[in-house]
């Protein structure tokens, strides 16, 4: 096959790489989840079939962890998208050079590391006199062990925020004038325009962002294991998908239940392929490969 | 743009007001860092250069600071580089070589740009042990490239295919291979792309926390995420130690942040997700 | 250098269900230059790219003097090529997109300094030779783009709409100096053109394409006076041929009213005839109305109506007539073009 060894030679590292770290680990998530695997024993698990799924199901706290998931997801995803959309709208509103100034600050949390970003928001959030957060509101807190819904919710946003802003803003760039113009010879007030004009077009970019955010999210767990790591107490701000690492792999309780954290892992994977497969066809990539026009490799 | 009116421009403070906490924690971090004592955004203390002596001795058990420092640099360098490498390599195979399942293999690229890869982390440990990669450097690097892969394709696709084709098919004609053609033509061309895919994997090599934190345990392949996280962890955290740390490692992302906002929009906007 | 033989035998290319070249056979000379001629998507590219081996033909062979080359790659084929777009690129200087083909096959330093300065200073480029592509003029790219396409002394030298890109004046220009450089090296050419003026200038012969076939491959004069089918002979030529489309009957050829005596008495059934507007006159005794006067400064073109259709004559500028008015309709004899029902040529 002569003549297929330059893609082959082309895609072999990308491909290699694909499987040893998306497709082996996805079936091998599975699998485990499967198994009893845990520390004790991690070399010879042994087959329990659904075992892991009947005890999730059985678990005291489950429903607390589902409930835990759905705040924090909705409220995230709220400020995510409410926010993108509010600065997408004013900064292209305000001159090109300021809005790109304000767009490129909220870019901050999401290149800083976050790490970094999570000490910040501890600092901010210490006890007076020392904290900023307790120095405006007078009150003297911890602010994290405080209120830590609110913390995570807003730590998460911040960095979220820049997503959908860019992503809209991009959108709103793309609206033609013209669309602007007709508007105010209609005699529509800017309320008017934003809501009927402007909306209306942003209607597929916020679908994705939403849709996007909320898969990303549903697996995301490392500011909350950064800045509570699920507490304060029992359970508090444990998500799903910190539960699902913290069973397989923190130390805990010194034996770590693997097997159950790759069932919920699995939980998420599932998800994850099916929602990933629907964009696919809603995206109907097919018009994004055109033949090449080079017949010879 | 004039979406808004004038006197809707009074917003603009308001959108600048709402970027102040972003700039507040940025304070935060230079004011804890540099002075003794810091109450909200006011320094009460004399400037103190003290809680810096992490730059030349170990603190604690803690391995001395070069190590975490030059397994940062190492991990993101060659982060990026094999991303840049791998991605361009497939993305001009999908975009520009004809073969069977060429559609398909985007399509999968697709979907795993979707994918949320943190889904993942449990069977990477478990399969990193199995290759005797766990807790090397090696493992990781290998593992954070892989889940950069698809986006990067996905992006450098997007060059690849504005690229002309009567180009290609005269460095064909004047004799090239195509393996010749993609790094002396097509990769010097989409040099924008490159660029853009190399400061993302770069920036995003840099800060990441949750893949060393599973797959590395030995202080001496720790990475300064790790390090800075083992000053935050700690019961009673040192915020004054801890922020010339966070500091230190943030100041390359934030003078990179100072000297191309512009850029790193493009980048960013530039359908690189997050 | 020698050029050497092209030979087409039955090549075909499909694009899906497109057929965009169908049993292409075409036999072109050592050091010709063969002009392809056609309108637009006919399959001339096409043709080109995989004699350049870009494309794989879907069926028939392509021989370089007798040795086969379809399976090859284009790197193994020994062909230089201009574009349209001349397709230089654009993160090299001029000098090194010249000498590209060179370094690929290893060439000393000093060998291709040599002959990348020979040929620019041959086509004038060579002092823009530290420039990017982007910084020079459109004929000076183009004059890049057939350097980089001669530097490698190809066995056969592709040309597709060289010249289409650059305004009128120097494509006059550039014109001659192809030709000119081309008999100079005796290079085997093909040159693609949608500008018949082009190719009746520049080539030995011309092949002229229709949706995906020949229709003819001959000189300009045989293109001109012995067109092989309707379609050239309304495709050659400007303005182009007066078809009439009627029956022939009795040595005449008739169509309504009229009735024309032809030379050839044995023709019967439909068919066309067609007389060129150069070749009309309006002395004869055919009569017919003046419903159009274009002056072109030394003629004028003048459109009768005859019958149902319109008939163009070049007539001299002094014997312009009125319009509306009735003239009488005249041709030179020995220069109708008789076609048979299927618009094959059948005389004279
Ligand atoms: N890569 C391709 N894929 C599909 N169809 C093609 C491709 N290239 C050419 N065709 C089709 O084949 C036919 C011939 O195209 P070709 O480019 O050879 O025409 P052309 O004679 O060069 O036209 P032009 O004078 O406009 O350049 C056209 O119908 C065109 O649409
Ligand atoms: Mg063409």
């Amino acid at each position: 096959m002569r003549r297929y060894s330059a893609p082959l030679v082309f895609l072999l590292p990308a491909t290699l790489l694909i499987v040893l770290f998306f497709v082996a680990p996805a079936v091998t998530t599975l699998y485990l989840s499967l198994t009893d695997i845990s520390t004790i024993t991690f070399r010879h698990p042994s087959w329990i079939g659904l075992g892991n799924y009947y005890s999730l199901l059985r678990d005291p706290f489950i429903g607390r962890i589902l409930l835990n998931t759905a705040h924090y997801v909705g409220f995230t995803l709220l400020f995510n998208v409410g926010m993108g959309l509010l600065l997408a709208l004013l900064t292209s509103s305000v001159r090109e050079r300021y809005g790109n100034q304000i767009r490129a600050v909220w870019l901050l949390p999401r290149i800083l590391p976050p790490v970094v970003y999570v000490l910040i928001w501890q600092g901010l959030s210490r006890e007076a006199p020392y904290g900023l957060i307790s120095d405006l509101l007078g009150t003297s807190r911890n602010w994290i062990t405080a209120q830590p819904w609110n913390v995570i919710v807003l730590a998460n946003g911040l960095v979220g925020a820049s997503f959908g802003m860019l992503l809209f803003t991009s959108a709103i760039r793309a609206i033609p004038q013209d669309l602007f113009f007709a508007a105010a010879v209609d005699g529509a007030t800017t309320g008017q325009t934003v809501r009927r004009v402007v909306l209306p077009l942003l209607r597929w970019p916020i679908l994705f962002v939403t849709a996007y955010q909320t898969l990303s999210l549903l697996t995301s767990f490392e500011y909350i294991l950064l800045l509570t790591n699920g507490g304060p107490g029992f359970y508090t701000t444990t998500v799903w998908s910190l539960h699902a690492y913290q069973s397989a792999l923190s130390n805990y309780f010194g034996n770590v239940q693997f097997g159950l954290g790759a069932a919920m892992a699995a939980v998420l994977v599932v998800i994850g392929i099916a929602v990933s497969l629907f964009y696919l066809r809603i995206f109907n990539f097919r018009a994004l490969v055109g033949e090449p026009k080079v017949e010879i490799n | 743009m004039p979406l808004l009116p004038p006197r809707w421009r009074l917003l603009f403070l308001v959108v600048a007001a709402l970027s102040l906490p972003v700039i507040a924690g940025i304070v935060w971090l230079f004011l804890t860092g540099s002075f003794d004592e810091v109450h909200g955004l006011v320094p009460t203390g004399p400037l103190a250069l003290k809680r810096w002596r992490f730059l030349w001795e170990s603190i604690g058990n803690r391995p001395p600071i070069h190590v975490p420092l030059l397994n940062s640099m190492v991990f993101s360098v060659v982060v990026s580089v094999v991303v840049v490498t791998v991605a361009s390599m497939a993305a001009y195979a999908i975009s520009r070589l004809s073969f069977p399942g060429r559609s398909m293999y985007l399509g999968l690229v697709l979907m795993l740009h979707a994918f949320p890869a943190v889904s993942l982390i449990i069977a990477i440990f478990y399969i990193l042990r199995l290759l005797g990669l766990f807790d090397t450097l090696t493992g990781v690097i290998l593992v954070k490239a892989s889940l950069d892969l698809p986006l990067g394709i996905w992006l450098m696709k997007g060059f690849f295919d504005s690229l002309s084709w009567e180009m290609e098919m005269a460095a064909l004609v004047d004799g090239m291979s195509r393996w010749t053609l993609f790094w002396k033509i097509a990769l010097p061309l989409v040099r924008p792309g490159v660029l853009a895919l190399g400061t993302f994997s770069l920036l995003s090599a840099w800060g990441e926390f949750i893949l060393p934190f599973t797959l590395i345990v030995s202080t001496r392949s720790w990475t300064m995420a790790l390090y800075l996280q083992s000053f935050i962890g700690e019961v009673f955290t040192d915020y004054r130690v801890a922020a010339a740390v966070g500091l230190f490692y943030a100041l390359p992302v934030i003078v990179l942040f100072l000297l191309g906002q512009r850029y790193l929009l493009n980048v960013y906007s530039g359908g690189v997700k997050g | 250098m020698k050029g050497i033989s092209v030979r087409l035998e039955g090549l075909t290319k499909h694009f899906g269900k497109v057929v965009a070249l169908q049993a292409l056979d075409l036999d072109i000379r050592a050091g010709e230059m063969v002009a392809f001629l056609g309108p637009s998507g006919c399959g001339k590219t096409t043709t080109l790219l995989m004699i350049a081996g870009i494309y794989q033909s879907t069926a028939g062979q392509i021989y370089f003097n007798e040795r086969r080359v379809d399976h090859l790659h284009p790197r193994d084929r020994d062909v230089g090529m201009v574009f349209q777009s001349y397709a230089l690129y654009p993160h090299l200087i001029l000098f090194e997109n010249i000498a590209f083909p060179l370094r690929l096959k290893r060439t000393p330093q000093a060998e291709i300094e040599q002959k990348v300065r020979q040929a620019a200073d041959l086509l004038g480029i060579g002092h823009v030779l530290d420039r990017r592509p982007a910084q020079v003029s459109g004929g000076q790219q183009q004059r890049a783009a057939l350097a980089r396409a001669l530097i490698k002394e190809p066995q056969v030298l592709l040309l597709d709409e060289p010249l289409s890109n650059l305004d009128a004046q120097i494509r006059l220009q550039a014109r001659g100096e192809i030709r000119r450089l081309q008999q100079q090296i005796g290079v085997t050419s093909i040159l693609v053109t949608h500008d018949q003026a082009e190719a009746l200038a520049m080539a030995d012969r011309i092949a002229v394409f229709s949706m995906g076939k020949l229709q003819q491959l001959a000189t300009t004069d045989d293109l001109y006076l012995r067109p092989a089918n309707v379609f050239v002979a309304r495709f050659v030529g400007h303005p182009p041929m007066n078809l009439l489309e009627g029956g022939f009957e009795n040595g005449h050829f008739t169509m309504g009213t009229l009735s024309i005596p032809v030379p050839s008495g044995h023709l019967k059934g439909g068919g066309s005839l067609g007389i060129r507007p150069e070749d009309a006159t309006l002395d004869g005794e055919v009569p017919a109305r003046v419903v159009v006067i274009e002056p072109l400064g030394r003629e004028t073109l003048v459109t009768l109506r005859l019958g149902e259709m319109d008939f163009k004559v070049l007539a001299d500028q002094a014997a312009r007539p009125t319009l509306g008015t009735e003239v009488r309709l005249g041709y030179r004899r020995d220069r109708v073009h008789l076609f048979d029902q299927a618009g094959k040529r059948v005389a004279p």
